[in-house]
Formats: structure tokens, C-alpha cells, sequence
């Protein structure tokens, strides 16, 4: 059932209620949600040695494709699969040469699985106290709507049976899987859909919790603690690098995904709307499609399509079972990244204040903050000149923010430093020393005093 | 030593009895069980269990660690029917299935591959051929990956090729074969049918029919097209370039794999496509021999010891003395440039040994280039190795060369005399030899 239907039966998308947490009794609705959490990683392509660099420059070539259906392996062809078949359209293929290989255009076989990447997925599955499947199999997820080159996705289950903790209780999760990102849809008209191959095969952790979520709010939260997991490991940051669906069910209604959230925040009110949607379809005596939505901004969700069926997936014959060696586990063991609250808790033992800690991870800085550190460990003095300063000059001066940092660079602020230790330089002769640089002088002639 | 050690300590894993592959099962363990369908251990491996979840992913376990197997539910056998559309509206033709990943399906539930050599299983697989056609007959003689085959599985396809061709109710013969030696089958039948009344068309697939962006369907359509076209030659249908958009027809003496796995694997060398395929049509690129009322008689006489060999830097001649004294009748040498191999002046030089064995066995001229044509005149060091009597083959492949040796050799009647085997490696038989090569 698509927006029209909804429409035509009078559930027209009502858009001024407010769906406020208070208002439901999550228990008494039956209300069941999990979450499934794709986000990239920060290496080169999964199953090619091309690098994860997204174009937007013009296209070197185009491929044209058509996919067929392809029978599934009990014999019966799959819904989604059909429903894709059934638009056959042509698939064109943007390929920008220098990133894109022959793994993406399905013209070769895949290499050897990336092994930093399998790393960083067993890092982020440690940290969700996940058990590490160590003998597995690199799987195919039948994709037939023309965002797999090879008609497939390849995934392999990593890790098993993990958990976190949030203030609602005890959230399991399921499953942990390393896979490949689709290819990404550039347009679309009746004839063909056409997509970039950049995006094709950067490694995707999926992370899938079990049915646990009670509530809206919870919901938003586990999607909060497992972001700040992952954003500890080396993924990929930025708009569309971290992909959060949800999976709601009450009772008497049905399993819906709801797909696309651009922001936890939107989670709460999103639920709440998807709640009221099958409750009213309940009362008007409607059956509930399973099926697959996408939310919108305004909170509410519209038809994306049906279900995908379960029998879909087969071996990827192209690569030997998948062996994750007790060498690889230590080694991820051994470099787990420490978690927000860890990192946190560490920056202020070495004395920093609140307001710095926060601006530091406001800037993405943690890294640079730690190698600075090295150089001249007085964690406020190495906050103010590497957050503070910089952007004090260019509010005094009337400059633009922006370019008076790209000035402080972290050689430029280790050089500074590295004067300060030696005794060459006061602590309270930097601030001179930045604003020469600012006016214009080289760092040498700057750091003359 | 390993082994020996787990031969010690492991437990006997208990299983039920009859549980087979496909099965639901519960594997149990010391601390848990789960639950799945048995799939076929991998054939590297018979130590690890692997088990598909309900969530679709397969995951392993060693065997040893495995208390007992119980089976749940066993596999239902789903046997499909599926009716086969035919119409007096659409030409018929044959098809020959001899193996390759074309005819390779992979059983995900069991792990191991099921032919497809049925017209019913290969309907359900490739539709879009029968819309094009009936298939009247379908053989196969054999079911083989193409680097297993050798010239009496030529000998065979091109027996049950030529009964097809003058089966008056057919018009035209589509064959279906792996892709890595299929160019010496394509020469091979292009020798052995001769003069063709009606289309044989080769074709292949590189992506296997498991996955929707096979190549095969486009390749299996355009077949139908040129099986059923007026060009009666051997040829080979596939993948003009990356897109899903048209087929080359392809010379069979004149066509070589020069990629391991793109669509487009065959091209041309020293010559044009008969003909672009699409699967609404055909265009012509060059001549061809045309559909006729002929019948067709298979000459597949074939000398197997003939050989083809590499030339490279330094190489020693005393090579050739392996072929002499094994019987070989023949040798294609794969020369540098326009036709070279070291000569007097080299530190190994071959002159004199060429001269030697040729006085046994017959010698051939290739090029390793792949594109253009041989030519000893130009240097000198060319003429003194034409000199010891080799046969310069112009601008023939390699393999076409091979395959040409063996059934030039495999007449006696011709390879009593030097000079016949000369005078009929130089005669163009099949389109092997292009007397004017284009930029």
C-alpha cells in the first residue's frame, strides 16, 4: 500500500498532531522495535583495492546494464526481487577512472577480503560485547534494484550475541555483519536509473539489536550509544556515512522498517507517528503491510517498498570460508580505541574543564589535543592555544574564523610548542606570536621575540 | 601430526542417521545448540560444518567441537514443473550443452552445482532465449569445463554438430561451452565442419546464471539471432563490451580470449566481427559464407601429438629435442615480433637446431604479438631462420595454428609430403588467414 491509498481511504498524513512520548502506554500497545545500523568504514573498498572516494566530477564512461530475476535457492522467486524485476529498467553506471575497478563493474572476481576493515568491524563488535564468529561465510544478499553491479550485496556475518546498556535496560544485539555499500542512485526516470559506482563497496558495518527497544525514547537512545561506539572506531564521518533504520511492530499490526533517519532526533517522533499510523489502519479495520518506509523530515514516513523475503541469500563462491584468526582478534584487542566517556574521563584527569572537553569533541580535535600533548603536556594552556586562540584573533581582528585556523595548522602549533618547552618562548608570548602570523608573517620571522 | 593428536582427544560427534544436506538440524555444542539447514562441508575442508541460519547467513563450525547433529525436519524436495512455451511462429533451433559456467548452477541448500541440461531447467534460467526460439533438439555429448577438454571432445561436438545441421526441420546450431579453450573449439569446428549450410554459433557466459547480472542472457538472445541469421559459418556470440547492450559475431578461427573475466573477454584479432548482435536484429561487418541447402560433412581427422611453444629471451633450444623424441609430428613456435627466435648470434642460438629437428617434425611460425602478421624478410636474422624451412602462418592465431596442425597432420594422405602440409597450412580454409589487415 502506497501515500495515494492512504489517501484515498481518508488517512490523509496529518501533519499538526504531536505524538508526545507521554501520550502512548508502549506495554499495553505491544510495541516491539529493534534497530539496524549501517555505517562505513574508514579504509579502501571491501572486496577491491579501490579507494572509498566519492566523485563529483564528470564521469570518465558509462556502463548500461540490464539485471534479470533470478530464482531463489528453494525455487521461489523473492517479493522485493520481483517487484524490482518487474519495473525492468536499465541500470547506467557512472565510472570515474582511478576509483573505479573492475570489482565494481562486475567485471572481475572479488580479491581477498580487506583485512583493516574486518579489523575495525571486530573492534566495534568487541566493544559491543558481541561474540566473534571465527569460521563464516562471505555471503550474497540478492539486490536487484540496480545498486549492485553484480546483482547481490556481499555480507558475511562477523560476531554474535552482544549487548549494551542503556537506562531502560539491557539491549541484545544480534548480529554483527561486514559488507558492502551499494552503489549510489544519481536519477531516475522511466527508462533507467542511473548511479555512481564511488560508493560500491566501502566496507558497512551492520549492526542489528534484537526486538529490545520498549520505547520511543529508547529507541533514540541505543541509536545514540551506538553511534558514539562506532564513532570511536575509524569510520567514515559526515552525511551519509552512518545509516540508522528501525523496526517497529505493535500488536495486531506488523513488522515495519522504517528507513533513512537523517538524525537520532527525529527518532522519538517518527516512532510515535508509525505507532499512529497502524493503530488507525487497526481501527478502520485495515490490515498492516509489512513493508519497508522512509522517514521523512516532517516525522512521518511514506511507502518505499515491500518487505525484502528472507530467502536471499547464497555462498559467495568466488572466495574460500572466511577464518578469522585468533592473531587478528588479539591484534584488534590489543588497539581497541577507548570509548567518549573513557577518552572524557582521561582529558580531565589531565585537568581540562568541562567546556574545553566538550569543544573538543565539538571539533573533532581529540587526536590532534593527545599529540600536542606530548609536546608540552599543560592540557588548558594546549586546549586554549589549539581551540581558543585561533578564533579570539579573528572575533577581535574582524576576520573570518575559518581562514585564521587554516593558519594553525597542528606543524604550525607543535613548532609554537616546541619553543615553549625548550624555554625560547613564554607561554604568554603566543598569543603575540599568532597574531604576527595572522598579519602575515612567515612562522620564522613570527617566532623571533 | 596434528591429526593425530585430535584423533586422541576429540569425542565421537553423534549425527542421525540419513541426515544429508539441505536438512534442518540442531547442532549441539558443550554451552549452546543452534538451529539451521546443513549445508555440503566445503570439498577443501571435510573437517567444518557449515550451517545456514534463519537469517540466510552460513557460518562454520570444526567438526570436533560438535557434541551431535540432530536432524529437525529433513529437506523437502521441491520439484519443479516448468512448461516449456513453443510456437509454430518462432524458427526452431538446436542446442549443444557441454559444461561450463553457461550450464553451471550452484545449489546454495546442498553447496554443490546441478547442470542445467535440460530445456526445462535451462528455460527457467534463461527465458529470453525461448522467446526468440524453439529449442527443437538439445544434445550433450559431454559436460566438462573447457580446460579439461582436448581434440576428441572437438571430434565429438562436431559429429553432433553436423547431424544436427542436416536435420532439414533446424536452422541453426547454438553451443554452449566454457569460455577458457573455448577459441580452440571454435577453430577446431571450424576446420573439421568445412563449407557450413546453416549458422553454428558458440557462446559462453563469464557471470554465472546465479547472479541477475549474468551475461549469459544477452549472449544466449544474441545467439538465437545470428543461430538463426543467414551468416552459415562458425562463430562465436558474445559480449561486444561492458554494457548489456550488443553482441559481436565472432570468426571462430579469428576470435581469442584476451581478458579472464570481463563480459567482453573474446575480441577479434586481425580481422572484423562477422556481425553486431542485438537482440532485436543483426548488422553485417564483413563476408560471410550464406545459408544454403548443402549438407554438411564432418572431416575430423586429428593429429594429437602437435605442440605450441613459447618462445622467450635466452631460451635454450635443446627444448625441441622433447618433442622429437616423443613423437611430436608437429610444433607451432610462438615467435617474437614478426617472427624471431635467437639465431646464430644469440648465446643459444637456434639455427641450427631448427634445421636439425625439421628433418622430423614440422615447424610452424606464429606470432606471440597476438596482432599482425608475421614477416621474415625483414631483418636478416628473420631469413636465416626461414632458411631452415619453418612455415610462416601470416597473420593466424596461435591456437587457431595449433588446432589447424593437428587436423592438417591428421590426414595421412597430406602429411606424407612437406609440401602438401605447407601448401595446406597456407590455404585459408576457415577465414584463418586475413589478406588485408586494417588500422
Amino acid at each position: 500500500m502506497d501515500k495515494e491509498d492512504y489517501t484515498k481511504l481518508g488517512f490523509k498524513q496529518e501533519k499538526s498532531k504531536d505524538f508526545s512520548a507521554k501520550n502512548l502506554d508502549y506495554k499495553n500497545l505491544g510495541f516491539k522495535a529493534g534497530l539496524e545500523i549501517h555505517q562505513q568504514l574508514d579504509t579502501h573498498k571491501l572486496f577491491s583495492r579501490a579507494p572509498s572516494i566519492l566523485r563529483s566530477d564528470e564521469p570518465n564512461y558509462l556502463v548500461r546494464r540490464k539485471l534479470h530475476a533470478v530464482a531463489g535457492e528453494s525455487g521461489e522467486v523473492d517479493e522485493a526481487a520481483l517487484y524490482q524485476v518487474s519495473l525492468d529498467k536499465e541500470f547506467v553506471y557512472e565510472v570515474h577512472s582511478g576509483t573505479t575497478s573492475l570489482v565494481e563493474l562486475d567485471e572481475e572476481p572479488p580479491y581477498q577480503i580487506n583485512e583493516e576493515a574486518l579489523k575495525i568491524a571486530l573492534q566495534i563488535a568487541l566493544l559491543l560485547n558481541c561474540e566473534i564468529q571465527t569460521l563464516t561465510q562471505i555471503m550474497r544478499k540478492t539486490v536487484v534494484d540496480g545498486s549492485n553491479t553484480s546483482g547481490f550485496q556481499r555480507t558475511v556475518l562477523i560476531a554474535r550475541d552482544g549487548y549494551i546498556e542503556t537506562s531502560e535496560g539491557k539491549v541484545r544485539i544480534d548480529t554483527i555483519c561486514l559488507e558492502e555499500d551499494s552503489a549510489r542512485k544519481i536519477f531516475e526516470n522511466e527508462k533507467e536509473v542511473r548511479y555512481r559506482l564511488d560508493r560500491l563497496g566501502i566496507p558497512l558495518v551492520e549492526i542489528a539489536t534484537a526486538p529490545d527497544l520498549k520505547s520511543a525514547a529508547q529507541v533514540r537512545e541505543a541509536a545514540l550509544k551506538i553511534g558514539e561506539i562506532l564513532r570511536s572506531c575509524k569510520v567514515k564521518r559526515g552525511i551519509g556515512t552512518i545509516r540508522q533504520d528501525v523496526n517497529v511492530s505493535i500488536s495486531k499490526g506488523a513488522r515495519i522498517e522504517i528507513k533513512g533517519f537523517q538524525d537520532p532526533s527525529m527518532m522519538i517522533t517518527t516512532v510515535n507517528k508509525e505507532i499512529e499510523r497502524q493503530e488507525r489502519l487497526i481501527l478502520g479495520k485495515m490490515k498492516v503491510v509489512s513493508e519497508v518506509r522512509r522517514a521523512l523530515p516532517d516525522g512521518t514516513s511514506e511507502f518505499l517498498r515491500p518487505m525484502p523475503g528472507a530467502a536471499r541469500m547464497y555462498p559467495e563462491t568466488d572466495l574460500p570460508l572466511l577464518k578469522i584468526h585468533r592473531d587478528l582478534i588479539n591484534e584488534a584487542k590489543k588497539t581497541l580505541p577507548k570509548l567518549k566517556v573513557e577518552i572524557e574521563e582521561d582529558l580531565r584527569r589531565e585537568g581540562l574543564n568541562e567546556e574545553m572537553i566538550k569543544l573538543l569533541f565539538k571539533r573533532n580535535q581529540v587526536k590532534e589535543f593527545g599529540e600536542l600533548m606530548k609536546i608540552y603536556p599543560n592540557a588548558n594552556f594546549v586546549a586554549k592555544v589549539l581551540l581558543v586562540l585561533p578564533t579570539e584573533i579573528a572575533v577581535r581582528e574582524n576576520l573570518n574564523e575559518f581562514d585564521v585556523e587554516k593558519k594553525f595548522g597542528k606543524e604550525v602549533i607543535s613548532d609554537v610548542l616546541e619553543k615553549v618547552r625548550e624555554g625560547k618562548l613564554e607561554e604568554s608570548d603566543v598569543r603575540n606570536v599568532f597574531e604576527k602570523i595572522v598579519s602575515g608573517e612567515s612562522l620564522e620571522d613570527a617566532l623571533k621575540i | 601430526m596434528k591429526l593425530f593428536i585430535v584423533g586422541i582427544f576429540v569425542l565421537d560427534m553423534k549425527i542421525d542417521s540419513g541426515i544429508k544436506a539441505g536438512d534442518e538440524v540442531e547442532i549441539h555444542f558443550v554451552k549452546e545448540i543452534y538451529e539451521g539447514t546443513l549445508i555440503e562441508s566445503p570439498e577443501s575442508d571435510k573437517n567444518i560444518v557449515l550451517l545456514k541460519l534463519g537469517n540466510g547467513y552460513n557460518i562454520g563450525f570444526p567438526r570436533k567441537e560438535i557434541l551431535e547433529i540432530k536432524l529437525v525436519e529433513k529437506a523437502r524436495d521441491a520439484e519443479e514443473k516448468v512448461e516449456l512455451k513453443k510456437s509454430s511462429g518462432k524458427p526452431n533451433i538446436a542446442m549443444v550443452i557441454t559444461g561450463g559456467t553457461i550450464a553451471a548452477r550452484l545449489n546454495p541448500k546442498k553447496g554443490g552445482v546441478d547442470w542445467l541440461d535440460t530445456p526445462e531447467s535451462l528455460f527457467k534460467y534463461y527465458p529470453g532465449i525461448f522467446d526468440k526460439v524453439n529449442v527443437l533438439r538439445l544434445e550433450r555429448p559431454f559436460m566438462k569445463a573447457s580446460e579439461d577438454m582436448d581434440y576428441k571432445d572437438w571430434q565429438k561436438i562436431a559429429k553432433v554438430v553436423s547431424e544436427l545441421l542436416n536435420d532439414t526441420n533446424i536452422q541453426g546450431v547454438i553451443i554452449t561451452h566454457g569460455t577458457d579453450f573455448l577459441h580452440y573449439t571454435s577453430a577446431a569446428l571450424s576446420f573439421f565442419l568445412g563449407k557450413l549450410n546453416k549458422p553454428v554459433v558458440l557462446t559462453y557466459s563469464q557471470r554465472s546464471i546465479d547472479r541477475a547480472s549474468s551475461d549469459a542472457n544477452l549472449n544466449l538472445v544474441c545467439a538465437a539471432v545470428a543461430a538463426t541469421s543467414e551468416i552459415a559459418e562458425v562463430m562465436l556470440v558474445g559480449h561486444a563490451n561492458e554494457s548489456d547492450e550488443f553482441c559481436y559475431a565472432m570468426p571462430g578461427t579469428k576470435v581469442r580470449k584476451l581478458h579472464t573475466s570481463r563480459r567482453d573477454a573474446f575480441k577479434v584479432v586481425n580481422g572484423k566481427p562477422f556481425a553486431k548482435v542485438t537482440q532485436d536484429g543483426i548488422e553485417i561487418m564483413s563476408n560471410f559464407n550464406r545459408r544454403n541447402n548443402s549438407k554438411v560433412k564432418v572431416d575430423n581427422k586429428f593429429e594429437e601429438k602437435v605442440g605450441l611453444l613459447k618462445i622467450y629471451p635466452g631460451q635454450e633450444a635443446n627444448v625441441l629435442d622433447y618433442y622429437v623424441k616423443n613423437g611430436y609430428k608437429g610444433l607451432v613456435l610462438e615467435m617474437s615480433g614478426l617472427g624471431h627466435a635467437p639465431t646464430s648470434r644469440a648465446r643459444h642460438g637456434w639455427t641450427k637446431k631448427l634445421k636439425e629437428v625439421q628433418k622430423k617434425i614440422v615447424v610452424c611460425a606464429t606470432s606471440q604479438c597476438i596482432n599482425g602478421r608475421v614477416d621474415p624478410l625483414v631483418y636478416s636474422n628473420g631469413r636465416e631462420l626461414l632458411e631452415t624451412g619453418i612455415i610462416y602462418l601470416e597473420d593466424m592465431l596461435s591456437e587457431a595454428a595449433l588446432v589447424k596442425l593437428g587436423w592438417i597432420l591428421g590426414h595421412s594422405e597430406w602429411a606424407k609430403s612437406k609440401e602438401v602440409v605447407k601448401e595446406k597450412m597456407l590455404h585459408n580454409f576457415a577465414h584463418e588467414f586475413n589478406k588485408m589487415l586494417e588500422g
